[in-house]
């Protein structure tokens, strides 16, 4: 497969793996520690959605599904498979030290690995997906954080994952 | 990177693993799901993550290239057994429930 189309299709399939999972075990929802809560009301001060703030705040002070597509992307990359349930591993240790049960960012890396195991058989390589991460985390956390909080905030209005606070 | 065993012996032991540690859980009466929601639930449970730990533990085994005996089946034994055990008695001591910060307010 073409490099470029490969990185192009595998940033908007692990931006989908991960925004869905993320939004999913409920980081729109409440945040998990203090720095997210300041995050999302900063993203809410600054003509953002709080909902997405939160899921913002909370993929910034701890390893959910965004991370566990980027290291499962590496592991796979480096050491195959095998290397995807290492990250998964690494993850739900990484979570538990960052005060955070653990279910978002083992179950990324997981999915990630499976998709990555599926996707090989069309022509992907593991290391498209890392790019392809790295431009999906990019897209969220690194353009505009008002934009993107009101898109994921519209998601998790979707996936009835919107927070109650105010 | 595997030299030894097929690729269909190495999925073979992970689904053993899966399946041993979260029976070893459910008999060391680990429930088999977290409460609900079970997105903020902080319940050890046999479903997560004891497989989590015994295939990951095996991954990392399985990369070094060690695999033992009967084509790496006796160490997927093992380490699922272990990590039914570990999810029993010390996780709590490794991995403690953070607190919700009251206290140091």
């Amino acid at each position: 497969m073409n490099e470029i189309i490969g990185v192009i299709l595998a940033s908007i399939i692990s931006w989908i793996n991960f925004v869905v999972i993320d939004t999913y075990f409920g980081l729109p929802e409440a945040p998990g520690v203090k720095g997210a809560n300041i995050v999302g009301h900063s993203i809410k001060n600054r003509g953002g959605d709080l909902s997405g703030g939160f899921f913002q705040g909370n993929i910034l002070c701890s390893p959910d599904a965004s991370a566990g597509t980027l290291l499962a992307s590496m592991g796979v990359m480096v050491l195959g498979f095998q290397g995807g349930l290492i990250a998964a591993f690494m993850v739900y240790i990484g979570n538990r030290l960052c005060a955070d049960p653990g279910y978002a960012g083992t179950i990324g890396a997981l999915t990630t690995t499976a998709i990555i195991f599926l996707c090989s058989f069309l022509g992907f390589t593991p290391i498209m997906f890392v790019i392809g991460m790295v431009i999906a985390i990019t897209t969220i956390q690194g353009l505009n954080h008002s934009y993107s909080s009101k898109l994921l905030g519209l998601i998790a209005k979707k996936l009835n994952r919107e927070t109650k606070m105010e | 990177m595997i030299s030894n065993i097929t690729e269909t012996h190495i999925l073979l032991n992970y689904l053993i693993a899966i399946i041993l540690s979260i029976v070893v859980a459910l008999l060391l009466k680990l429930p088999f799901v977290p409460e609900k929601p079970i997105r903020f639930s902080w319940t050890k449970s046999a479903l997560f993550p004891t497989p989590i730990f015994s295939i990951g533990i095996l991954a990392i085994f399985y990369s070094m290239n060690f695999q033992w005996f009967y084509d790496g089946l006796i160490l997927a034994v093992i380490i699922a057994i272990l990590s039914g055990l570990f999810m029993k008695y010390l996780f709590d001591y490794v991995f403690p429930k953070p607190n919700t910060g009251e206290q140091n307010e």
